[in-house]
């Protein structure tokens, strides 16, 4: 009996779908692949002619490939953008805003880094609010969730896992260094500073931690895939 | 022989049609469509599957993996109710465009 799962894939090898979509799109084809020939075969053709001629159904497997690529994603693309990437990333920024401040209100004083030293007065602090830190990883690990769900790619996911920390970097990154410009009034040796810390403690500590969450979230999904994928072969 | 362009026209309101009686999977779907048809509408595999996914993806008809009695698996295509909604306007088009065809035809004959 003719392996046709293994020449449908070996066919549609170049197809650009989620791995678990072109399974499904080589199960489906090869099924109906092997109907056609057990029908030739009923009809008393030989094997070898059933097989030919049930082959010759695809004249371009590269052009059936593209089809089926552009009609299972082409119009579905504002949809899957929005499902993979702009959701779990409103989400988890919305959650992490929220979440900053309830600990703000209800939550310890938070740790502030000071520097001892005979300016300290005029030294630029780090403000950490370490429950908040330390919630980060769960809302990283919900964004890479959401987003592998509805089929997003590696950088949706990691798009969607950092997005939290977009606004802070836009201060620390834009609005800061602008005012730092524009503003004469500031002492720009303290200003430096202030950039430096601040983007230490609201962008790079907390995109640490979204990161840690997340990929540690997508090591779980795509270890649970591979043996669902070792278990239905 | 209907030529290809019309064919391509008709292939949804085909397939659509085909689904009202009920589900059914690619390979019983063209082969009652090539049966009903008198084989003047043939799908082959390569045209048949990119078109059910383009009305899937509408979300005309939605497939579901089916065991038969004899253990293989399918996926059934059965029509949605959005589906259901776009027949009867195509049938209509279709109704209206063959309707003065045959007018259009009967003049020409005259």
């Amino acid at each position: 009996m003719r392996d046709w799962e293994a020449l449908v894939e070996r066919q549609l090898n170049d197809i650009a779908l989620e791995p678990e979509e072109s399974a499904e799109v080589i199960a489906e084809l090869a099924a109906h692949l092997a109907e056609s020939c057990e029908e030739l075969r009923k009809q008393g053709m030989t094997e070898e002619e059933a097989v030919r001629r049930t082959i010759a159904q695809v004249e371009d497997w590269q052009k059936l490939s593209w089809l089926i690529q552009t009609a299972r994603t082409k119009e579905n693309v504002m949809t899957n953008r929005v499902k993979q990437f702009w959701l779990p990333s409103l989400l988890t920024l919305l959650l992490s805003m929220g979440l900053l401040m309830l600990v703000q209100v209800f939550g310890p004083n938070p740790w502030v880094i000071a520097r001892k030293s005979a300016w300290s007065l005029i030294a630029p602090v780090a403000v950490v609010y370490l429950p908040w830190l330390f919630s980060l990883p769960i809302i990283g690990a919900m964004g890479a969730y959401l987003s592998k769900r509805a089929g997003g790619s590696q950088r949706a996911m990691l798009a969607a896992i950092v997005f939290p920390v977009l606004p802070y970097s836009v201060f620390f990154l834009v609005a800061l260094p602008v005012t730092a410009i524009f503003n004469d009034r500031l002492g720009h040796n303290i200003m430096f500073l202030a950039l430096f810390v601040g983007l230490l403690a609201w962008v790079v500590a907390p995109a640490a931690a979204l990161l840690t969450g997340g990929v540690l979230a997508q090591f779980l999904f795509s270890r649970r895939s591979d043996s669902r994928r070792t278990v239905s072969s | 022989m209907i030529r290809a362009g019309v064919k391509r026209g008709t292939a949804e309101l085909a397939v659509l049609s085909i689904l009202e009686d009920g589900p059914l999977h690619g390979y019983e779907m063209a082969r009652r469509i090539e049966e009903q048809t008198k084989g003047a509408l043939r799908f082959t595999l390569a045209a048949l599957y990119p078109m059910l996914y383009r009305m899937e993806q509408r979300g005309w008809i939605r497939g579901a993996w089916e065991t038969s009695s004899s253990g293989r698996r399918r996926r059934c295509y059965r029509l949605t109710p959005a589906g259901k909604k776009k027949l009867s306007p195509l049938r209509r088009e279709w109704a209206e465009l063959f309707g003065a065809l045959r007018r259009l035809t009967k003049v020409s004959h005259a």
